[in-house]
């Protein structure tokens, strides 16, 4: 029996990408603590093992060990599969990203519009798990997660129609392609399309921190009011996977604005293009999300809603139809 | 359906069962680890969390929600963005002023929903009660 050489691929890839989200999710907490301790002029994990590099394993250990427990009262449908619901698009995320010209699971066609079709489904599943859990502290975060998303879900999503108006594809490969030579060709510095590109960088990189719910826009589990929001029933390891989607997210996150602004796998100077390009400009970016989760207080609510009406959302109009308007007259 | 296609579900299929198998998997590998019952004598492991205390009174009950107006505003947004996408694809292939002309029709009249509510004081942050007018 033969087996499809496509099949073997597609497991391979499979299985490296999950095992990719999965050291991410590890260390990325590893990187946090340890950044976040320095940033507040700590040190951080340090005790087991060198530099602290196997805490994420004796965190995984003491979450397993954990009993499940599903508190009296709560909704058991919503509260069992909602971590599950918001690790699945995690993971489905990945398939169209690119790594590099070659590193890529599948290269769908309409693979922006899919990232984000996947990545607009963990609202939903932290809206389950909070309303679910029948808390007062999970059911406020509920609605706030909710109007965090939707209203930040907008300007993302401008930002990147007027990226498609410049690329005339979804094809994140292609995409990439067309940025490929320099720094001077990555959408960020392209000045001909729109003088606003970095603007817009900024815009997607704001919504970004705020779809995936880092701070300064961590409303929905603020800790020091609503104790931890939406997972405040979920013990042991319904914790641990949300917490893990969220890294995931993250990575997805900053994935995408490498690839659509700062050229995916291209090197800034014409130097060796590779994964490496591409792993060195994600880690930055998520170093800065970390940087500036432990330099801003977070935000209140209202301004953090009033941002995005007032300021994103108009910029990001202007920032379409100046696009629309330098496309035809260049 | 193409060959390509097919694949094209067929890989997105297996990363959601990947997806699946990488989120059902821990829970599996914790209910053979933890412990299942626990040493309680007060009968309160199961109980929600309220910061210590006995819950006072349910937790779904209806409470306002004052940005409801955002989520309202959200709807006037989400679906017109998806009509954005295929005309950004094609945008400018041929080259003809039209195109620019419709797109600013049509954010234009987008962009009066945020108008529209901004002057009507949607972002204005105040406590909407009614009780004293």
């Amino acid at each position: 029996m033969s087996v499809h050489p496509e099949v073997i691929r597609l497991l391979i890839f499979l299985v490296g990408i999950i095992a990719f989200a999965a050291l991410n999710a590890a260390y990325l907490v590893w990187l946090e603590r340890k950044e976040a301790g320095h940033i507040q002029r700590r040190i951080g994990p340090k005790e087991v093992g060198p530099f602290g590099l196997l805490q994420p394993l004796a965190d995984g250990i003491k979450l397993m060990t954990k009993q499940l427990i599903v508190p009296a009262g709560v909704d058991p449908v919503l509260f069992r599969i909602a971590p599950i619901l918001v690790m699945i698009p995690a993971i489905m995320g990945f398939v169209t990203i690119p790594f590099s010209e070659t590193l890529v699971a599948r290269n769908l066609d309409i693979g922006l519009l899919a990232v984000f079709a996947f990545a607009s489904v963990n609202v939903l599943g932290l809206l389950m798990g909070a309303w679910g859990s029948r808390n007062k502290y999970a059911v406020i975060s509920a609605a706030r997660v909710v109007s965090q998303n939707v209203a930040y879900e907008i300007p993302m999503l401008v930002t990147v129609v007027s990226l498609v108006m410049v690329s005339h594809t979804m094809n994140l490969t292609k995409i990439v392609g067309q940025q490929l030579g320099g720094f001077w060709h990555w959408n960020i510095f392209n000045f001909a399309a729109s003088p606003l590109m970095p603007v817009a960088f900024l815009i997607f990189f704001v919504c970004m921190l705020a779809e995936t719910n880092r701070a300064p826009f961590d409303m929905a589990e603020a800790e020091s009011e609503l104790i931890a929001g939406a997972f405040t029933e979920y013990p042991g390891m319904g914790f641990g996977v949300f917490f893990m989607a969220e890294y995931a997210n993250i990575v997805i996150g900053c994935s995408m604005a490498t690839i659509l602004f700062l050229g995916g796998w291209d090197c800034p100077f014409g130097l060796y293009p590779g994964v490496h390009w591409f792993l060195l400009k994600m880690y930055f970016l998520i170093f800065t999300v970390i940087w500036i989760r432990w330099t801003y207080p977070r935000t209140t609510f209202y301004g953090l809603l009033n941002l995005s009406w007032k300021i994103l959302i108009p910029i990001s109009f202007v920032n379409l139809l100046l696009t629309s308007a330098m496309l035809k007259v260049f | 359906m193409g060959q390509q296609s097919l694949f094209d579900l067929l890989y997105v299929a297996a990363f959601f069962l990947g997806g699946l198998v990488f989120a059902v998997g821990p829970f599996i590998i914790a209910l053979l680890l933890a412990p299942r019952s626990t040493r309680n004598t007060q009968q309160k492991t199961a109980q929600l969390i309220e910061c210590g205390m006995v819950p006072i009174g349910d937790a779904w009950i209806r409470f306002g929600v004052v940005y409801y107006l955002y989520a309202l505003m959200f709807l006037a947004f989400a679906v017109d963005i998806l009509y954005l996408f295929p005309v950004a694809l094609v945008y400018n292939r041929v080259f003809a002023i039209r195109d620019f002309i419709e797109i600013v029709i049509f954010v234009g009249i987008l962009a009066l929903a945020v108008v529209y509510a901004w002057n009507k004081g949607v972002f204005t942050w105040e406590r909407k009660s009614y009780s004293h007018r």
